[in-house]
Formats: structure tokens, sequence, C-alpha cells
């Protein structure tokens, strides 16, 4: 057993020989200190395992064979040991990192760094009031030495900044201390623990004061500012030190102390902390300056961990594993970006976009970012959940909405960055990556993955989760070296297993969802062959958001289906930003769906709160919180159906998003939100609030989408906006039809969901087809193509018949229910805008056939080729499909009414066999009746019989060349001119364009405008002027006096 | 079944004589309105004849070539998937396949094929037209929609032969007395749908030379000529089903048919034509608020 005092004597002890050593010995000094920080993370790791294995008990070890309060008395349990291990660690690793400073300086750092983290292991281990404060002066002063070395004046001026800050917090303290010993008579905190319920007044101003000063330590806002300049001035590897070890130690010595305060202690440590999490990362979101960024971020994080520790007399000792898993993820994540940070030259959020030169690093720093935003299998996804079901269980509602809040801005800001580092212009273009410096950041990722391994066995809930899915996506990660079409049949084989095996084990709903989404990634995988090259990343990140849909159909628990939901939103967060000008349209994407993702994981905290239970039958309840909890999980999911309103990513998202990630994140993806809508309904079914009918507004919500969709579909010049558009339109049925609470409407509901699938992955690849060719997506700049790529062309012919609801194709049938729909339920007004909607589409789908296929050939289109045989592959077997189920209707309509009858056994479509063999029968519902069958007999009867009569009537029928058309006499040979089709519908927008307004956007820009208005206010609180920093010391210092002690 | 087919056959062929000879009446009714004398009644049969015999016979492309057939196949579908005539087996045609919501999408299914077929001719006009032609026709659905909402909620039924069944019994039943707003919500809603002013601007032959059949000739034209004769005939069987108490002989839904088929023509030659954004606004206004009106009716009086 090492003494953890050898850390005191080695460092301590080392640090003033190396002070000595001149330059000459630089290499020897490196060495030793590299040794000594070595030996450090040794005994941690060498208590860990004593402890871990039982060898060594948790002991008490004083010094010099005293007992307190004469002693340095050191205690070393699990908790210490784990906190040091961390702290050493990332000691090694700086020591590592600044070795060439180290080589290079004749400057101490070597010393004073051994020094700095011997003050930090003993801050971790002492149980001695007085001890604490000199190492807290230790820890500070060497601190602000290891700034001063830089050679920069704005680092002089923050380490002169640290220094008077820590100044007045050491003031604090041992004023605090003082007062303590006066009181109790001891400095031995086991002592002073003993007479906590005796305290005197004035004990309780002492420990207010040692836990202000430890917490005004840890940077609260708006105490902070001479912290956020060291982030910025220092070297990154210092803010490394800061933001890991420092506030780790700092962290683990608060809640060592704040266990003598008061409830009334605790409270204001949470209240201060979430405060700080929130205008943190509020603040974080106008700066530019990535080492800045980083220190809001840092602050923000730690304020989490304070808020967390704040509630310990609420929510139990569990806080603390919260705490930790919290405080984890920022530890290695905050670490391992300052240490990236010092790899970047250049000031600017942009310069990082160095970083994707390298996969490897880029994925490090993917890694981290995820990781702090809480995102699985993170630990502080983990600790998130806990925290947010555990606050929902004691009613505190408002520190989850500010948590939330918070969560939601810092995610705005690392998005942000992400997206610039993944996508924007790079200025450099060498890699320029160190891997030296890389090694520290490479560990810590590996630490977070391992973290968020271990941190799901203090899930509180169930996690019943099929981790299969994810195998995919490790196993793709692994090979991703290997050629797109090795990686393609891989997980096209891996899909094929897994439904051969799993889809058997399903029902109902989820066998419905899972048939759509296995499905889909069969059409769009067999797209993906037309793909060249390696694809780097692609096939990793389909898998991933393939394996979050599938879990979400498999999962039985609330858990298990956040969990999806969020491996799925960050899977299809990845494949949008890989289009080339997606970036702001996958920040905007995942900006609505975390919010969305941030709303479910509320109400899911508050049904599991009402009800008590952990599985999805949680949400059936008769509370009355229940119209809440549903208003908060439906507008989660209509984030990801874009309802009106919340669809302003959608068009951005789809059409930047590549050929064959269009499809997956239009025709399927949306429909996990669909999923989620039902899961919702079925289990809450109709709420009210204040008498009114919520499912009402939802019907109006779902015939606006429609409404809207539509008329800014038909208005777009670019295709893929188009459809992109169009998917907001039909996704608005849906909901429509899901708003009825009917048989009906659930069947035009699902029905929809099935064929919006089918016709948007056919659409959407026939579109990447014309793209692939004409390397174009404006469709005025097209025409004519069905000459050239004719096949395409009937792709889409049969796409817009189906789309349209013309008969006799599948789309009528859902025209057909939902007026009978709308008739049983009496929605009228509403039936008669889904009518109009239905009108639009029409608009919109000749558009899209008129403008490229039709028309006048362009001449730079005259040699294109028709689509690749892989591209129209998927797309003709949709089409098998939809002719399929356009002649017999029953195959699917029948099916999903069996299995609506045991949610709404009333009010359902009747089936009659009918005179023509093969299972045509005659749909009849309460008003009016219909056979897919006999109709497409009639017509294609009809239409058989006069194309015979048209072929016997014509007589040398022959084809003329392009411009032979009736044109006052002339032969208009310019395409260009002839071809009509650039704002196609002015006279409709004339007509209707005050519904084209796009309100949605304008709110929500006027929102984020605002939001950054006030980060930009706040932000002027930080001026730079030291003076200025420690009036808001005082002040936060004597705010929180009075609103302890009253006075006020 | 074959006996249908062969019913189907011989109601078609009447109809469309039938249609030709209403056509060349309204012909002759305009230039009589115009103080001129006008073509023979049967004027129509000889256009067709001298269709058919022309020389020049041309296609741009499949499309082209399909787009009559779409045409007429939907001019011919509505009216075979509707009862003519009630309790008559020689008019009740395959109405067997479906109800009224059928014919209200079957009717755009040759609206569509021709838009397709007008506009791989590549000329500016075909396209023009047709986009004129599809926004108009969005604004007319709504009231025609609401007229036919407050029919199905009146009668419980979708089906139109047992709309038509409940009107039965003199004709204080028709819908045109029972629910009259409904009635000139789908009336108003007609003049639309009728080719004719002050709705006529997707042919407006003096601006955009008629339109989309501008490329079309020969036997193209014997098909588009066939189609205006059944399809306005087919669409006022719809309204004198749904408003003015079916037909329960053949003569009664000549006579019927008739009557509807002058009233856009008497609107059409009084009134100018209207702009595209003019009429959507129209419709929008006046007819849809009584058909909101219709349906206000239906709901709180008649239920």
């Amino acid at each position: 057993m090492v003494s953890p005092f050898y850390i005191l004597i080695v460092g301590l002890g080392l640090g003033f020989l190396l002070g000595m050593t001149g330059k000459k010995q630089a290499a020897l000094t490196n060495m030793l200190t590299l040794f000594a920080m070595a030996f450090f993370t040794g005994v941690s790791l060498h208590w860990i395992q004593g402890l871990y294995t039982g060898a060594f008990q948790p002991s008490m070890v004083f010094s010099a064979g005293f007992k307190p309060p004469f002693s340095i008395s050191l205690f070393l349990g699990m908790h210490e040991a784990v906190i040091s291990l961390m702290i050493n660690v990332l000691g090694l690793i700086s020591v590592w990192y600044f070795r060439e400073f180290l080589l290079r300086d004749s400057k101490p750092l070597g010393a004073v760094l051994l020094v700095m983290f011997m003050g930090l292991n003993m801050l971790v281990f002492t149980r001695d009031l007085f001890n604490i404060f000199v190492f807290l002066e230790i820890t500070a002063i060497s601190m602000s030495g290891i700034i001063l070395m830089n050679d920069n004046h704005h680092a002089h001026a923050a380490g002169f900044k640290y220094l008077l800050a820590s100044s007045l917090i050491s003031a604090f303290y041992l004023l605090g201390a003082v007062l303590i010993y006066f009181s109790t008579g001891s400095l031995y905190l086991d002592d002073i623990l003993t007479m906590k319920s005796a305290f005197a007044p004035m004990a309780l101003i002492a420990v207010f004061l040692m836990v202000i000063a430890i917490v005004i330590e840890l940077k609260p806002f708006p105490a902070n500012g001479w912290a956020l300049d060291v982030y910025e001035a220092a070297h990154p590897g210092i803010g490394a030190i800061v933001s890991g070890a420092v506030t780790t130690t700092m962290l683990f010595l608060l809640n060592k102390i704040l266990v003598l305060g008061s409830d009334k202690i605790y409270l204001l440590t949470a209240s201060v902390g979430a405060l700080t999490f929130l205008f943190s990362n509020w603040m974080g979101l106008q700066q530019k300056n990535p080492n800045r960024l980083l220190g809001y971020s840092s602050i923000g994080q730690v304020g989490l961990v304070l808020a967390i520790l704040g509630m310990k007399p609420v929510l139990g000792d569990g806080v603390e594993m919260i705490g930790f898993g919290v405080l984890l993820t920022h530890f290695l994540a905050k670490a391992g970006l300052f240490w990236l940070s010092g790899t970047v030259k250049g000031s600017s959020l942009e310069s990082w976009a160095i970083l994707r030169n390298n996969p490897v690093i880029l994925t490090i720093f993917g890694i981290f970012v995820f990781a702090l935003s809480a995102f699985p299998p993170f630990p502080s996804f983990y600790a998130k959940w806990e925290l947010i079901i555990g606050l929902s269980g004691t009613g505190n509602y408002l520190l989850i909405a500010l948590i939330l809040l918070g969560s939601l801005f810092e995610v705005i800001y690392l998005f942000r960055w992400f997206g610039i580092v993944v996508k924007a212009e790079s200025e450099e273009s060498d890699s320029g990556i160190e891997w030296g410096k890389a090694a520290g950041p490479a560990l810590f990722a590996l630490a977070l993955l391992a973290g968020g391994y271990f941190a799901r066995n203090y899930l509180s809930a169930p996690d019943m989760m099929n981790f299969i899915p994810l195998v995919a996506v490790v196993v793709l990660w692994v090979l991703d070296f290997m050629p797109a079409w090795a990686k393609n049949t891989l997980l096209l084989a891996m899909v094929g297993i897994y439904s051969w095996f799993y889809l058997p084990q399903y029902s109902d709903y989820q066998l419905i969802f899972g048939i759509i989404f296995m499905a889909g990634a069969v059409l769009t995988l067999l797209y993906g062959y037309s793909e060249k090259g390696k694809r780097p990343g692609f096939y990793p990140l389909t898998a991933m958001m393939f394996a979050g849909l599938i879990m979400l159909v498999e999962a039985t628990t609330l858990f298990g289906f956040f969990f999806a939901w969020e491996v799925m939103t960050a899977g299809s967060y990845f494949l949008i930003l890989r289009g080339k000008k997606s970036q702001p349209h996958a920040l905007s994407y995942m900006l609505f769906s975390f919010g969305g993702a941030l709303l479910i994981l509320a109400g899911f905290a508050m049904a599991h709160a009402v009800t008590g239970l952990w599985t999805l039958d949680a949400l059936v309840m008769d509370s009355p919180l229940s119209p809440v909890i549903f208003i908060m999980l439906t507008l989660g999911f209509l984030t990801k159906t874009a309802a009106i309103g919340l669809h302003i990513w959608l068009p951005g998202a789809h059409s930047e998003a590549e050929a064959d990630v269009s499809p997956m994140v239009s025709g399927i993806l949306l429909k996990a939100g669909v999923y989620g809508l039902i899961v919702l309904f079925m289990r809450m079914g109709t709420q009210y609030i204040g008498g009114v009918d919520l499912m009402v507004i939802l019907s109006w919500v779902g015939i606006l989408s429609a409404l809207i969709g539509n008329l800014m579909a038909a208005m777009q010049e670019d295709m893929k906006r188009l459809l992109a558009y169009s998917s907001v339109g039909q996704l608005g049925y849906i909901l429509f039809g899901l708003s009825m609470m009917s048989n009906l409407g659930w069947l035009l509901a699902i029905s929809g969901a099935i064929m919006h699938f089918l016709y948007k992955t056919m659409l959407f690849q026939a579109v990447g087809g014309v793209y692939s060719r004409t390397h174009d997506r404006m469709m005025y700049r097209m025409g004519g193509l069905i000459f050239r790529m004719p096949m395409t062309f009937i792709v889409v012919l049969i796409g817009i018949i189906a789309l349209s609801g013309v008969p006799p194709l599948s789309g009528f049938a859902g025209k057909w229910l939902s007026f009978n729909a709308v008739l049983q339920k009496e929605y009228y007004l509403q039936g008669a805008l889904a009518v109009l909607a239905g009108a639009v589409a029409f608009l919109y789908l000749f558009r899209l056939i008129h403008a490229p296929f039709l028309g006048q050939l362009k001449d730079n289109l005259r040699k294109v080729k028709e689509a690749s045989l892989w591209i129209l592959l998927p797309q003709y077997l949709v089409i098998a499909v939809i002719m399929a189920v356009s002649t017999v209707p029953g195959l699917l309509l029948e099916r999903i009414g069996k299995l609506l009858a045991k949610t709404f056994p009333d009010g359902g479509l009747l089936w009659v066999d009918s005179k023509i063999p093969f299972g045509a029968r005659t749909a009849i519902s309460e008003y009016g009746y219909w056979n897919g069958t006999y109709v497409m007999l009639v017509t294609i009867g009809i239409f058989g019989i006069l194309l015979i009569v048209q072929l016997l009537m014509q007589r040398n029928n022959k084809k003329v060349g392009q411009f032979n058309i009736v044109y006052s006499g002339e032969r208009p040979s310019t395409p260009e001119t002839t071809h009509h089709a650039y704002n196609f519908y002015a006279h409709y927008s004339k007509a209707l364009g005050f519904l084209m307004v796009p309100l949605a956007e304008r709110f929500w820009t006027w929102i984020s405008e605002r939001v950054h208005d006030i980060a930009h206010q706040l932000r002027q609180l930080y001026n730079g002027n030291g003076q200025v920093y420690l009036m808001h010391i005082m002040f936060f210092f004597l705010v929180c006096y009075f609103l302890i002690n009253g006075g006020f | 079944m074959g006996e249908k087919i062969v019913y189907a056959i011989i109601a078609v062929f009447i109809m469309l004589n039938y249609g030709f000879l209403v056509n060349g009446v309204i012909r002759r009714i305009y230039a009589r309105v115009g103080r001129r004398i006008g073509v023979p009644i049967y004027q129509m049969y000889i256009d067709l004849f001298k269709s058919w015999g022309l020389r020049t016979n041309i296609r741009h492309g499949t499309m082209f070539y399909l787009g009559p057939i779409f045409r007429l196949t939907g001019g011919i579908g509505l009216f075979l998937f509707m009862p003519a005539v009630y309790g008559l087996a020689l008019f009740t045609n395959f109405s067997f396949s479906g109800d009224l919501l059928l014919l209200l999408s079957f009717q755009f299914f040759g609206t569509l094929g021709m838009a397709l077929g007008a506009s791989e001719s590549g000329h500016p006009n075909s396209a023009i037209g047709v986009t004129r032609g599809l926004a108009q026709m969005t604004a007319v659905e709504v009231p025609f929609i609401l007229a036919i909402m407050a029919v199905a909620i009146q009668y419980d039924s979708l089906s139109l032969t047992e709309i038509i069944a409940q009107q039965q019994g003199g004709f204080l039943n028709w819908t045109l007395f029972t629910n009259p707003l409904a009635t000139a919500a789908a009336l108003l809603a007609m003049l639309g749908a009728m080719m004719r002013a002050p709705f006529d601007v997707v042919l407006a032959p003096q601006e955009i030379p008629i339109g989309p059949p501008t490329e079309y000739h020969s036997n193209y034209m014997v098909f588009l000529q066939s189609n205006r004769a059944i399809f306005p005939l087919a669409k006022s069987i719809l309204f004198m089903n749904l408003f003015f108490g079916g037909a329960t002989t053949i003569v009664m839904m000549l006579v019927k048919t008739f009557i509807l088929l002058m009233w856009p023509v008497l609107v059409g030659v009084s009134f100018p034509r209207f702009r595209v954004e003019q009429s959507i606004r129209w419709f929008l206004r006046v007819p849809m608020i009584i058909g909101l009106l219709g349906i206000a009716y239906v709901h709180f009086f008649l239920k």
C-alpha cells in the first residue's frame, strides 16, 4: 500500500528540486516531471485496484503520528481514488503535451505543474479545513504562475485577474475556516460533521463562506469574467488543466464541504448552478473565439454539475452518480477539445475546419461534441436521463425548464461549430495535425465511449434493449476502408439477415413500421450501388440511422424509446450534413430535433413520475398533468414530422442532402415521428385543456400543413425542394388522419404513411437519377428529358398519378378514406381544406413532370443518358408494389383495418366479396363503397379500346423533330424561350400569395435574433477589466449572502 | 358482366351522338347571340370526318400520342362509373365500381393525361393553357366539394344510386328544393368546369390559340371532340343526379341534361372572360361561402 503522502512528498520535493535545474538539464527536467506525474497516476491506479479487489479498505492517513487537528489528515476511498486518477491522468498527458515548452523554455514549468497537481491531489484527499486552505493557495499560485508563463500580454492580464480572484476566494474561505474553528473548536471535517445538528449561527455563516468561496472558484454566473479571460488568453493546454483538473477537484471539494451546509445552502448552490448553466450557454451563442467558446461551455457544464450537487436534499444520494456522469463527460471532452485547440492555428471557428483533413481527428472531435450534447452512448446521456427523471419525480419543473433550455443553447453553438468544422471552407490544406498532441484527445475519446458503457449500469430504468442493430454501426466503422460497393453489400446483407430473424417477431404497428424501415433500408441501399469510390463515413452513419429506427420500433420502455430516438437523430444529422451545401440546414434539423427530443424527455419523465412505470404504458394515465405531457410529447414528435410551424428545417435538409440520403430522410425518417404519434395517441387518447379537444387543434395543424406544404411545393423551382415541401403536405394529411382518432382516420394515416414512404422513396430516387445525369436541380433549366430518360419519366408519371389521388392508382384510396373519415367525424371545414390541398397537389405534381421531362429538350441535355440500372431498380420495385396495391387495395387496407379494429372497433370498412376472383373485394364504408379492381379493369378496358381505335384510325403517323410546332409560321430554335416552365404558377401566387408568406420562418428568425441579441447584451458584462470582475465577485457574494441569511 | 359491357357500349354510343348534336345546338346559340346564322347542328359530324380525313398525321412523342386517349378515357369513364338513368339496366353502367368520390377523382384522369400529352408537344401555349386550367381547377373544386359534402351529409350516403333514390317521389324532394344553398354552390362551380366564359381562359382562343390542344389535329382531334361531346354531358348527369332528382327514363335524362348544359351557355354568352387569378378569387369568395352555408344548413337544420 503506497501512502498518498508520497504524492505530497514527491510533488513538493521534486518541485523544489526542479526549480534549481538550468536550461541545460531541460531534457532531464522533462523526464523527471513525466516520471513524477506517472508516479501520481500509478498511486491512484494502485489504490483503485486495491479498493476494487478489497485488498485495501478506504482509510484515513494522518501525518507524523498526530491526530487532528494537529496533523494533515488524508482520506482515501474509491471516490477519492477515481477523482485523483482523473486528475493525474490529465496531468500526465499535460506534461506530455507541454513537452516542447519543457524542453525549450528555461522557465520551470515542470516544477510548477508538479506542485499544482500535488496540490490538487491533496485537495481531493484532505479532510482538514485548514489544509484545504493551504492547498487552495498552492494551486492558485501555481496556476497563475503557469498562466503568466505564456509570452503574450493577454495571458499576463488573465493571470493577474486569476490571482486577484483567487485571493478574494482564499479570503472568503479562510474567514469561513477561522469562524468554524472558533465556533466548533475543530478543523477536522469528520469532527465538525458530528456537530452539524448543533451548529451555532456563526458556524452557519462559516459554512456559507467556505461554500461560496469554492462556488466562486467554480466560476458561477456572473462572477466569472476572470475565468473566461483565462480560457481565452492562456495556452489551450492550460485551458485543459483549468477546465478539467481544477474544476473536477473543486467540484469534489465542494461536495465534501456541502455536507456541512443546510438545505438553504444546497438550494443556493443548485440555483446558482442552473442559472450559470443557462446563461453561460446563452452567452456562448455569440462567441466566435473557439477557446472562449470552450470556456463558456466549461462554465456551463460545471454549472450543471453544481445544480445537480445542490439537488442532493431533494434527489438523495443518487445525485452524486448523476453529477459524476456529467462531470466525467465534461472532463474528458473539454480537456480533449482544449488539446485539439492547441493543434489548430488561428483563432476563429473556421480555422478548425482543418480537422476534417484527418478522419480520425474529426471522429474524435465529433465524439466530444456529441458527448457534450448528451447524446447516447455517452455518460452524459444517461446522466441527463436520470436527472430529468429525478427532477420530474420531485416536481422541480422550473429547474427542468432551465436545464433543458440551457442544453438547447449549448447544442446550438456546439453544432454550429461542428457544422463549420465538417463543411466550411478551409483556409489551409495541409493536415497539420501533430499526432503527439492528438494522443491525449484520442485516449479521452475512447474513455468517453468506455464511460458510456459503464454508465449503463447505473441506470435506474430497465433498459431492455436489443443492441444488435448497433453492432452494424461498429462493424461498418471498422471496415470503413473498404470500397463502397462492398460496404453496401455488407449493410444490405445485415439488414436482410436482421429482418429475416426479427421481423417475424414484430406485431401490429411495430410490424408496419418495421417493414417500412427495413424495406426502406433495402430500397435506398440498392440505389447506393450507383455510387463509386469509398464514401468514407457514409455506411456507419446510415447504419446508425436505421439502427435507431429499428430500435425505436422495438422499444418497449421509455428509456429504450428515447435512446433509439437520439441514435436515429444523430445518424440522420450526419447523413444530412454530408450534402454539399447542407450545413445550415443540418444545423436547423439538429436544433429542431434536439428541441423536440428535450420535450419528449421531459414528457416521458413526467409520465414516469405520474404512473411510476418504466414501460411505454406509463403514458396510459389519468392525471391533471396528462394534457401537459400530451402537448409536450406531441410537439416533440411533430418536430420530426415537420408540422407547419415546425417545418422550416425540412425543405433545406431534404433538398440539400445527397441523392440517396434524401429518400432516407424523407420517405423513411419522417415515419419515426408518425410512429411516435401513434404510440402516444394509442396510450393517451384524446386530451382536453379547458374543455378544448386537443385533437381538434391537431386536425387543424395537420390540414394547414397539408395546404401550406402543397402550396409551397407548387411554387418551387428546385425539384428536390418541391418534393421536400410535398412531404410537409403529406405528413400533414397523416397527422390529420391520426387526429381524428377513428378507425377510418387512422386507416388514412397509416396507409398514407406507407404510401408516402413508397412515393417519396421512388420520386426522390428518380430525381436523384436526373441529377446524376444533368447535375442540375432547377426544373426550368431542363425540359424534354422524356426523350433521353424515358424509364425515369415512367416512374415520375406513375408517381404523380398515384400521389395526386387519381383513380385507378393507389392514391385514390387516400382521398376516398379521407372524405369518408371527414364525414364520419363531421370535420367538414377541415375536409374542404383537405380537398383544396389535394387539388393544389396537382399543381406541383404536374410541374414536377412537365418542367424537366416534357416540353423542349435543352441543347446541353441532348447527350444525357438514362439513369443507371441501380438507380432505376429500386424505383421499379416500388412501382410493382404500387401497381399491386392499386389493383387489389384490400391487400393493404383490409389488413391494416383488421389491426385497427383492435384500437377502434367501430366505424371501420366492411369488405365484401365481388364477382371477380383474386381477392378483389369491395370496400364499404358508412357512406359509400369502392372496388379498386373494378375501377382498374374498367379504366384499362376503356383505355385499351380507345388505343386500338386510335391505332386503327391513324394513317402514316410520323414522329416529327423537336421544333416542328405551329408557331405563327416561325421555327423556334431556342428551347430556352419556348419551354414555358419558369414561375409556372405566377397567377396562382398572385391570387393566393398571402397564404405563402413565410410566417414560420420569420417567427423563428425573430426568436433566434432576439436570443442572440440577449446573449450579446449579457456578454457586455465582461468588459475585460479586472476591477469590474472583482466587483462582480463581491456583488455575487453579497447577493448570495443576503439570499441565505435574509436581509432583503 | 358481358351484358353490362354491351349495355355500356350502347350507352356510350347514344351519349356521344347526343353530345355531338347538343354541341351543334350550343354553337348555333352562340352564333345567334352574336347575330350570326351559325353552323348546322350536325356540323360536329362534318368536323369529325374532316379531322379524320386530314392527310397530315404527326406525333411529338408517346405522351403526346396517348394524351387524347387519356382524355377520352376520362370522359367516357366518368360517364360509365355513374348511373345515368335510375333503375334502368341499360344506363346503370359500371356504377358498382365506386361511389361519388370515384367520380370526383376520376374526372381528373383525363385532365392529367391530356395535360401531359399537350406538354410533350413543346408548344408554349399548351403549357400556358395547362397551368391556367390546373390553377383554376383547384379553386373550382372547393365550392363543388362543399356542395357534395352537404349532399352526402343530407342523404347520409356517397352512393349516387342511393342519393337519387332519396330524391324520388315528386320534384319537391330534389336537392334543389331541399338544399338550395348546396345546389347554388354546385351550379356556380359548374360554370368553372365547363370551359365557357367567364372561365374559359384555359382555351382562350384569342390569346393562346386554344391552349392545351394547340398541337392536336386529325384523329387526335376526333378523340378530343368526342370528349367535348361526352364529358360535359357526363358532368351534367352528375349534377342532375345530385341536385335535380336524377332521371327515371332516357328522355327525362336527355331533357334534364340539356337544360343543365344551357346554364353555362347562358352565363357564357353574357359575360367576358376572367383572368386566372380573378376566377380563383371569385370561386373562393361567393361560391365558397354559399357552399359553407349549405353545409351549415344541412348540419343544423336537416340533421
